[in-house]
Parts: C-alpha cells; sequence; structure tokens
C-alpha cells in the first residue's frame, strides 16, 4: 500500500505538487490521471526516493523508500524507458540490479521471457525501440517480486498487441493482492484497465474514487426521456431539482421536442419514479453515459481554467 | 502470466543487498559498457607511447652535444611515474564516466532506485574504482618499465625494489585520484565540466602556480593532490611520500564527502 501524507514539492516559487494526501490500496490497479504538469511523474519520483519531497511524506507500507534493504523487492517501477545506459545489454542491466538487492540471477531470465525480451537480452540496450524500452522496463519493475508496482505511461510506444498485454499484466498482478499504481494520459485504456482512479491537477487531489463514480458524477451523464406528457414531467423535474443532491452543477432540463427531454444532473432511477408519482406515461427512458474521457475532462478542465482545482469527488 | 505469481521470497530477508550487493552491481556494470575496456586499453598504450617518448629523450639529451640538458642514468620506473602525468588522464576519464555517463544517460535514476541511499550508492562506486585502478595502475607502472628499460639501456637503473615500489606508489595514486574525480563529478554530473575541471585542477594550477616563481605559490601547488602524488610517487618533495599519501587522501575524502553532500541534497 502506498500512502502519501501532504505531500508536497516546490522548485522555487512554483509548487509541483500540493499537499497531496491519499492512499493506495492494495489489490487493485489504480489509474493516476491528469493534464501535462499536474504533478504525476514527480509525484512518483518522489515515492521511490528519486525527489525529496519539500513537504509530507510518501511511504509504502508505512516506510519510506530509503528505508528498505531491498527496494527493488519491495517497489517496481517504471518510470522512464530509458533510464538505462545505452551501452549495456539488457541482461547485463537486469543482472546489475538482480545483485544490487540480493535478488536470484535466475529471475533474470524469467522476467526476461515474461516480457518477451529473452531474444535480444544480449543486445545493447541502446538499440531497442521505444517498446522494447517499455518492455525491459517493465522486466526491471518486476525483477524482485514486489507487492508495490509503479508504472508512468507505460502503454507509451507499445503496439496493440503490447498494450493489451500491458492490460492483462496490469490486472493479474492487482489480481495477485499487489498494489499497481500506473498513470495514463488515455483514458479509454484507464476506463478498461483501472478500478479505482486518482485525478490530479495543479498539483493538487481533485478526485480519488473508483471509476464508475468518477463517471457518474460527471454532468455530461443525460437521461432521454419521451412521453406524451413531457410538459407536465419537465415541470415535476425541475420542482424536483433542489432536492438532487447527489449531482453537481443542478438539474437541467431542455425540452428538446414536443415529446422528448434530456435531463442532466439527475439519476435515471429517479426520472423514472418521478414519472410513476406523477402518472406521466413513459414511451421512452434511456441513460447516456459519459465516457471516463469525458468525465474526465470536465474535473481537470475546471483545475486547467481555475486553478484552484474542483470539488473533490469523495468516495 | 503464472511466471509471476511467486509467493514473495520472504526467507533470506536480510541476505544480500546492502553495500555489498551495491559493490557487486557497480562491478557489473563497470565491466558491461565499452569505454571502461577502451580506456583501460588505451591508458596503457599511451603509457607505452609516453614512456618510449620520455626514454628516448633521455637518451639523447645524455648523448647530444649539449651538456646542459644531461639526466645521467636515471631510475627506469621513473620513466613511467613522469608518464603518467598525462596518461593518467585516460584513467581519470574511465572514473568520471562512472559517475557522469550515468546524469548523461539518465541511468543514474535506475541506479538510485536499486540503491537509494546517496552515501552507500557513491561509496559503492568508490569501492569499485579503488578495486579496479590500484591493480591497473600497477600494471601502467609495469607496462612503462618494461619500455622504458630497453630504450635506455646503460642510461637506466633498474632496480626491482624500486620497480615495484613506484609500480604500487602508482596503483595508490590512481586510485586515489580516481576518486577524487568520482567525487568532483558527482558534484557536478556533467562529464565535459568534471573533466576540464579535472584537468585544470591537476595539471594546469599546479603548473602555472610553480612557474610563477614565488614561494608562496610554490607552496600551494605542495599542497595540490598531483603534487602531493608526485611526491608521493618520486620521493622528492619538501615532505616525506607518506605525508604525500595523506595529503592527497585527504582532498580525495574532502571531494566523495562533498559529492554525498550534493547526492543528498539535490533530486537524481
Amino acid at each position: 500500500m502506498i500512502a502519501l501524507r501532504g505531500l508536497t514539492k516546490r522548485y522555487g516559487d512554483r509548487t509541483a505538487v500540493d499537499g497531496l494526501s491519499l492512499e493506495v490500496a492494495a489489490g487493485k490497479v489504480t489509474g493516476f490521471l491528469g493534464p501535462n504538469g499536474a504533478g504525476k511523474s514527480t509525484t512518483m519520483r518522489m515515492i521511490v526516493g528519486l525527489d525529496r519531497p519539500s513537504a509530507g511524506a510518501a511511504l509504502v507500507g508505512g516506510r519510506r523508500y530509503g528505508e528498505f534493504r531491498h527496494p527493488l523487492r519491495e517497489v517496481g517501477a517504471l518510470l522512464e524507458a530509458k533510464a538505462v545506459h545505452p551501452g549495456r545489454s539488457a541482461r547485463r542491466h537486469l543482472l546489475a540490479m538482480a545483485r544490487s538487492n540480493g535478488i536470484a540471477a535466475g529471475r533474470v531470465e524469467e522476467v526476461l521471457a515474461l516480457v518477451g525480451l529473452e531474444g535480444v537480452a544480449g543486445k545493447r540496450a541502446g538499440s531497442f525501440s521505444l517498446g522494447m524500452g517499455q518492455r525491459l522496463g517493465i522486466a526491471g519493475a518486476l525483477l524482485g517480486d514486489p507487492g508495490v508496482l509503479l508504472f508512468d505511461e507505460p502503454v507509451n510506444g507499445l503496439d496493440p498487441d503490447g498494450v493489451l498485454w500491458v492490460r492483462r499484466l496490469m490486472r493479474s498482478l492487482a489480481a495477485e493482492g499487489r498494489t499497481v499504481f500506473v498513470s495514463s494520459h488515455l483514458m479509454s485504456e484507464m476506463q478498461l484497465t483501472a478500478d479505482r482512479l486518482v485525478v490530479i491537477g495543479r498539483g493538487r487531489l481533485i478526485a480519488d474514487a473508483p471509476v464508475a463514480e468518477v463517471i457518474a458524477a460527471s454532468s455530461r451523464n443525460s437521461v432521454r426521456v419521451r412521453s406524451p406528457r413531457a410538459a407536465e414531467l419537465a415541470a415535476r423535474v425541475r420542482a424536483e431539482a433542489p432536492r438532487a443532491a447527489e449531482t453537481r452543477g443542478g438539474v437541467e432540463v431542455v425540452r428538446v421536442s414536443a415529446e422528448e427531454l434530456v435531463v442532466t444532473g439527475m439519476p435515471v432511477d429517479r426520472v423514472g419514479w418521478l414519472a410513476f408519482e406523477a402518472g406521466v406515461p413513459l414511451l421512452e427512458l434511456s441513460e447516456e453515459k459519459a465516457s471516463l474521457e469525458e468525465a474526465y475532462m470536465e474535473l481537470t478542465g475546471a483545475s486547467v481554467e481555475y486553478g484552484a482545482g474542483a470539488a473533490a469527488v469523495e468516495a | 502470466m503464472a511466471a509471476t505469481v511467486r509467493t514473495r521470497a520472504r526467507g533470506g530477508e536480510r541476505a544480500g543487498g546492502g553495500l555489498p550487493g551495491a559493490v557487486a552491481a557497480e562491478w557489473t556494470k563497470l565491466w558491461s559498457v565499452r569505454s571502461t575496456w577502451w580506456g583501460l586499453a588505451g591508458s596503457a598504450a599511451l603509457m607505452g607511447l609516453m614512456s618510449l617518448v620520455l626514454a628516448s629523450s633521455t637518451v639523447s639529451n645524455n648523448t647530444n652535444e649539449i651538456a646542459s640538458d644531461d639526466q645521467g642514468v636515471v631510475p627506469v620506473s621513473g620513466v613511467a611515474v613522469a608518464s603518467l602525468d598525462l596518461v593518467q588522464f585516460v584513467v581519470v576519464a574511465v572514473a568520471i564516466l562512472v559517475i557522469t555517463g550515468e546524469y548523461a544517460t539518465g541511468s543514474i535514476r535506475s541506479t538510485l532506485q536499486w540503491v537509494p541511499r546517496r552515501g552507500r550508492m557513491l561509496a559503492s562506486k568508490a569501492v569499485v574504482l579503488a578495486a579496479v585502478m590500484l591493480p591497473a595502475g600497477a600494471v601502467l607502472g609495469a607496462v612503462g618499465t618494461a619500455v622504458a628499460g630497453p630504450v635506455l639501456g646503460g642510461w637506466g637503473r633498474f632496480r626491482a625494489v624500486v620497480a615495484v615500489d613506484d609500480a604500487l606508489q602508482m596503483g595508490v595514486y590512481l586510485a586515489l585520484v580516481s576518486l577524487l574525480v568520482l567525487g568532483i563529478g558527482a558534484m557536478l554530473r556533467s562529464t565535459a565540466g568534471t573533466l576540464t575541471t579535472a584537468f585544470l585542477f591537476l595539471l594546469v594550477v599546479p603548473m602555472l602556480l610553480v612557474n610563477a616563481g614565488s614561494a608562496m605559490g610554490r607552496h600551494v601547488a605542495d599542497a595540490l593532490p598531483s603534487t602531493a602524488g608526485r611526491y608521493l610517487m618520486n620521493g622528492d618533495g619538501p615532505y616525506p611520500a607518506g605525508a604525500g599519501a595523506a595529503i592527497l587522501a585527504a582532498w580525495t575524502v574532502a571531494a566523495l564527502w562533498g559529492g554525498v553532500l550534493v547526492l543528498r541534497r539535490r533530486d537524481a
């Protein structure tokens, strides 16, 4: 488990990470999202002790990264694919890595096979493509068989096969009870891979909730209603609006045509019940869900526009 | 994915890792890049060449018409020591790359994930460099002596004890200078910057100070690491060879300490 406690990183007068407090639970894939420059990479670098926090702490299993005798057996991280000396072979790189943490040399061949690099293990890492570099980075992250894994943009440069492979790998690592914390800018990928999302903007926490909840909270979720007494239902929904506390941004009712309404900010169940209570016949009642991408744009759009960040969606 | 499903190795929790693990990793890294092999081979080749040139020049000085430049009979291994003035920079380049090469390639961020303790990380590099440069210096001494001997012929005085002593002192000097530039490299992080600093500090500044002719300048030069190292190897300084070793070692410790402080303060 990863715990961030008021984690802060300042560069001069710029605050890259601003009092971030959250926990990343074991047994789940937690997606880490935010616009470029939101502080995702800086946060990950602080977790593995590459950058020193200006304030607060990043703890793994209650300890700082630097306190581990065998850090690679606790935390595996793919931060930059090209953090490898280009003149060194993949095998030698992993072998040096294994020796540093008392990991059996046989494990090197295991992870090379696991990521599909056994055929090029003797080649200089500098000759690797971006995708092969990512695979080598993933091999390194898995080398110590750690309980906590960090991946910064792991599917960068991978072909569709590779993307699918990474998705399955993340899912299986989480299923084994490991903590998987993965940043990405590919929303569709996150929607498929992650159980939970942490969204930050300008270094601050915007959302920390299950994927389904983040999507449900989006104001772009809408309900389409078709009824011969549409006007009557519209009035009923508007009257109910102040009590629809579960959605942010209020309730909006648009009468698209004589028979058709589009309601945003109210769950579909509620609209159905209101119609029933009012005795209004329904010809159609359907939900149009926002994609994660839309929900994300809405969340981070606010942080980019106003800086201070929107209200956090508490889990 | 079954291969990753392994119960996490609980046994041997204290085994491996630590400083010995870090040293083993650095050893593997040092020998798995070509620059190390090229650098060490290059230093031996340059040592042979320099010793050839210096020995030939001694012979010609002794046999030409001009009496004032006569050097007489010289110790053979002294030619190797004199050649080291220049040859050391090839060795120094290998030592510098051990740290600045990692900053240039970004692999320092891997290294620090494996060994997050800054002091331990630099110590492991220092141990490996010392273990390599000590014998390397002795080998260079042997190469220089072997080349200079036949060229000098009767103008050379060879005593095995002196030759072995000089070779070992060259090893000690190169090991200490390698650690000195390792410390500077950890502070500056750039290969070019560190090499330039080493060149100025080890060669240019002492030369200028001595050539300035003032007693003050000479005293300052005597306290610099390369001058102290030369007195260590030649035994012709204003202080004993042991003091020369101590001065050089003090500079080395200071540079390494500075390196650790910078590593701890600055982000990787």
